[in-house]
């Protein structure tokens, strides 16, 4: 959860409009998803690392990755045993450009700006409300279970033991009083929001405004761009150097 | 004075600790403490007062500098051996209840100390008998007041019997039975010769029932000693963002009337007895008084 913490920083990519990394976020999955030819989707994905460079994320993308090298082995072996080796790269390539595009959204979107590029796309405000309202409860969440994970060890509990069955008897302890606290929590939140009128009028003004600067155009337009570049080079294969469409023998 | 001839029970020496995000809580701790005696860490929220009581059940390992408990080494022992010897009593109860039945929760407890079975069931019939649970014995603990649960997450914790306790905030959202209650449980620990740490904001509990108090700011020990003389210090009050015990107030304004006031008043009993005596003597405040 760590690659999706908003840290407020002062770069080019952290004052875009939450709008167009968002727009980023999707031309960049959709075209993930659209190619399977590893260096069409090499190519895609370093031209990713620019934005992750320049918005200083560099640390906390590669801990993220990091994370997912469990997640990388097993897709190796499975799709190398099942149908090829190539396929697995691109597989793992495909993800991790997934990954790195919307973790560069939620890394340099201010929660409360996430909401609103959400109501901008038109979803009701009460669903974008309590969307950013979760996010805004991840590290909350985070810190609580680290706190239950003390105070069930400081009376004898131990984590580390036995197979997976038994480790996952023995995360009751900790996931029944975080699943307590949270509803607890939820319910607290339900109150107070109630208590200062929330959904009391249907048309409701904004303290703070996104806006696009010249930048956000431009950035939108280049994505517009690759995005219909993307959509040719599907339909007309031929418009990419064969060398594109490579695999590995195996 | 026979103290200091004695090896203390929890000796921290030159203790920092650094966070993963980089926030240094602990900027060189020295702290003795013996067995047996009742210790307040009184400070402002931030002041590392939470960070230091984890470092002594292992929870936290020290950056640098050590905490010895009994002599080992807490870094090189292992974390089970240190929650046999030292419970914390955490300040929210619902952070450790999840068992199905009140008697279940507190069985969790006692599973890792190498007890029998029977052994087992004679500490939970015992240990909800000491904290009047025995007729919540198969509710839920979820169902139970406020005022249960806390009383079932300390029994969770004193049925190891722990030698070393610590509290961690125990009046908070308490109401009077709830406070009275942990004064006569500490009362009854420390006859039974257990060394007692609270970690508190509350400075009418701490004059009550702690006698040393150890005053925390900004990731250092700045005070340490009786609890009386410390909370009688503006400066240091003021350090530690506590506002003085009415006790002391009362004091102090009885002086500043020209009052002689022997030093033993900041006890409430002895208040109470020395103003019995002052106004039965006919000396009371004169000329329309300060009252």
């Amino acid at each position: 959860m760590e690659a999706f913490r908003f840290i407020q920083k002062n770069t080019i990519i952290h004052k875009l409009d939450p709008r167009t990394k968002l727009l980023l976020a999707i031309i960049y999955t959709i075209l993930g998803i659209t190619f399977e030819d590893i260096f069409i989707l090499l190519f895609i994905f370093i031209s990713l690392l620019p934005f992750i460079l320049v918005g200083q994320l560099f640390k906390k993308w590669i801990k993220s990755i990091r994370g997912m090298t469990f997640l990388f082995l097993l897709l190796i072996i499975f799709n190398t045993l099942f149908d090829s080796f190539s396929k697995s790269l691109s597989m793992i390539i495909r993800i991790m450009i997934m990954v790195s595009s919307f973790s560069l959204f939620f890394l340099t979107v201010h929660p409360d700006d996430l909401m609103l590029s959400l109501i901008s796309l038109k979803i009701p405000y009460n669903i974008a409300f309590s969307f950013a309202l979760s996010f805004r409860f991840v590290p909350t969440i985070a810190i609580e279970a680290q706190n239950i994970i003390d105070a069930q060890k400081s009376r004898g509990y131990e984590m580390e033991e036995g197979g997976l069955i038994s480790q996952a008897k023995n995360l009751i302890p900790l996931l029944i009083p975080l699943i307590v606290c949270s509803m607890k929590r939820a319910f607290h939140i339900a109150e107070s929001l109630d208590s200062r009128a929330f959904g009391s009028t249907k048309n409701r003004t904004y303290y703070y405004s996104i806006f696009y600067t010249k930048k956000d155009w431009f950035l939108t337009a280049v994505l517009i761009i690759i995005f219909i570049f993307g959509i040719l080079v599907k339909i007309f294969p031929l418009l990419l150097p064969n060398w594109f469409y490579w695999r590995f023998p195996v | 004075m026979e103290k200091k001839f004695k090896n203390p029970q929890i000796l921290v020496n030159l203790l920092t600790f650094q966070y993963p995000d980089g926030t240094i809580a602990l900027k060189g701790i020295n702290l003795n403490i013996y067995s047996g005696e009742i210790v307040g860490i009184l400070g402002k929220n931030g002041a590392g007062k939470s960070t230091l009581i984890k470092t002594f059940n292992g929870l936290l390992k020290p950056t640098t500098g050590a905490v010895y408990i009994d002599n080992d080494d807490v870094s090189s022992v292992l974390m089970s051996k240190l929650t046999k010897k030292i419970g914390i009593v955490f300040q929210n109860p619902d952070l450790q209840l999840f068992a199905n039945t009140v008697e279940e929760e507190i069985r969790f407890s006692l599973k890792n100390l190498d007890l029998s079975k029977i052994d087992i069931e004679n500490k939970i019939d015992q240990t909800l008998q000491i904290y009047h649970l025995e007729h919540l014995r198969n509710r839920t603990p979820f169902t139970l007041s406020g005022g249960e649960k806390r009383r079932l997450s300390i029994a969770s914790i004193m049925c190891r019997e722990p030698r070393i306790i610590i509290f961690d905030e125990p009046t908070i959202g308490q109401d009077a039975e709830g406070i009275e209650f942990i004064k006569n449980l500490i009362k009854e620990k420390h006859f039974e010769g257990k060394t007692i740490i609270i970690v508190t904001h509350d400075i009418e509990f701490t004059i009550d029932t702690i006698p040393r108090t150890i005053l925390m700011a900004d990731g250092l020990i700045i005070a340490d000693g009786p609890t009386e003389k410390i909370l009688s210090q503006d400066l240091l009050l003021d350090l530690g963002s506590l506002i003085s015990p009415q006790l002391i107030k009362l004091s102090k304004f009885l002086i500043d009337s020209g009052i002689k006031v022997p030093n033993d008043v900041y006890v409430f009993e002895n208040m109470i007895q020395f103003l019995g005596f002052y106004f039965k003597d006919g000396m009371g405040i004169t000329e329309g008084g300060k009252s």
